[in-house]
């Protein structure tokens, strides 16, 4: 018996650890959102050590950039960077909320409202299964940021919002084009209202607009609706690309993003709920 | 105790890999699956236990950064790790072109089992990233027959100066 076990070990070791995995699944499912406390333990464990990979090769980037070229420049370059990302996102969500009749009081408390959870971010981290779901960013728990947080682009574009697992320094972000994100939104022109979520290949679709529905056109913006109780109305999200009618009750439309991959870089997250901010 | 550093070293080898590819652009991420070539390298080096054992964690690993299932990645690297210390001690991979077909073919298995998986827990239509994860195997092949032998160069090297 032991001879045979030995000749056997190393399926014996690998029918175990499936077995293990198997386990670890079957909790999960039906999980929904939940992320298991094993997850979050990697997830809190790796994510300082993918945070800390992702400085040094972009120091040692901006090393050779620095001194090798640009030098001064370089640096104020980013000090404007920054500063203009943080006076496009106060500029977009001011510009909607001063549509709203309010009083002087309401928009000087409403001004420092959002001045204060405007927090800027950085990508330490793409989906290592597909980069259109999910990334991690530089910042977590002890910034302050909580799960369903909106996160825009250095643009104003909606980008998705956090998700967990959120360690004390690292955050996951969903991105709007994961297949299984969904935001209430709304086109610019006629309001017509759907769910916006991932098409699976890096673009979304308008989902539930019924093929009676003539209100729509190619080129159209989408812009979110505030209906989900997660973003706030009026942020861009995308562009409609392509209408088609097909047999059954709703139409096929596919959205393009705002945001480009070139954009996810820098990011925006704002740290009150929507319904905190308007 | 010896094993158990190689594991570490392999881990923190994938994790910078990925995060430099990653630096470079997003969609070189889906092109090149670094956590499978570092894998599938010391696997061949290490055996089959190792191999599953590393395959494990590298998997998980890849789970916790995904929005995903957790688990899923962990058992098709795991098998892949198994397969890829297994086959090679019966036969000789080391030319180039057999090389090249085995690390395909291993990574074509690794995606196999990972969206057959993913169908069968109905965790949602798997994503396509824009074709590319279908040309995963052919980059990551080519990238691990080029840099492969050179690794193993170095750490020769490295250890005839010690000598």
């Amino acid at each position: 018996m032991p001879s045979i076990l030995k000749s056997k070990k190393s399926f014996i070791i690998l029918v175990v650890l499936i077995i293990l995995q198997l386990i670890l699944i079957s909790i999960q499912i039906p999980g929904g959102e939940n992320v298991s406390l094993f997850e979050k333990t990697v997830f809190s464990v790796f994510s300082p050590l993918q945070h800390g990979f992702t400085s040094l090769f972009r120091g040692a980037n901006r090393l050779w950039v620095n001194y090798f070229t640009l030098r001064d420049v370089t640096q104020d370059n980013l000090a404007l960077k920054q500063e203009n990302i943080f006076l496009r996102e106060e500029n977009t969500l001011l510009r909607d909320a001063l549509m709203q009749f309010r009083t002087e009081e309401e928009i000087i408390k409403l001004l420092g409202k959002i001045h204060d959870n405007i927090l800027p971010v950085r990508t330490i981290g793409y989906d290592q299964g597909n980069f259109i779901r999910s990334l991690t960013i530089n910042r977590g728990k002890n910034d302050g940021l909580g799960k369903n947080m909106m996160v825009l682009d250095r643009y104003g574009n909606l980008v998705g919002r956090t998700i967990e697992p959120i360690s004390s320094r690292q955050a996951r972000i969903q991105l709007v084009t994961d297949i299984e994100s969904g935001v209430s939104v709304i086109s610019q022109e006629r309001n017509v209202a759907g769910i916006l979520s991932g098409d699976g290949r890096g673009g979304c679709q308008l989902k539930y607009i019924l093929s009676t529905e003539t209100g729509l056109r190619v080129g159209e913006k989408v812009l979110t609706s505030g209906m989900d109780g997660i973003y706030p109305p009026k942020i861009q999200v995308g562009e409609i690309v392509e209408i088609r009618e097909t047999s059954g009750l709703f139409k096929n439309i596919t959205v393009k993003t705002e945001y480009t991959l070139k954009d996810l870089d820098n990011l925006v997250v704002i740290r009150i709920k929507a319904e905190e901010l308007f | 105790m010896r094993q158990i550093f190689h594991g570490v070293i392999g881990v923190l080898l994938a994790f910078s890999l990925h995060v430099m590819i990653a630096e470079i652009s997003p969609s070189v991420v889906i092109l090149i699956n670094v956590f499978s070539l570092v894998l599938i390298y010391m696997a061949m080096e290490k055996g089959d236990v190792f191999g599953s054992i590393l395959g494990m964690v590298l998997g998980l690993l890849q789970d916790s950064f995904s929005q995903g299932v957790f688990g899923v990645a962990g058992i098709s690297k795991c098998l892949t790790g198994f397969l890829a210390g297994y086959v090679s001690q019966k036969l000789n991979v080391t030319p180039f072109i057999r090389k090249f077909i085995f690390i395909s073919v291993l990574i074509i298995f690794e995606l196999l089992v990972w969206s057959g998986l993913y169908i069968a827990i109905g965790a949602g239509s798997l994503n396509e990233s824009r074709g590319l994860i279908l040309v995963q195997p052919f980059f990551s092949s080519l990238i691990g027959c080029l840099v492969f032998p050179q690794v193993k160069k170095l750490i020769m090297k490295v250890s005839q100066r010690r000598i």
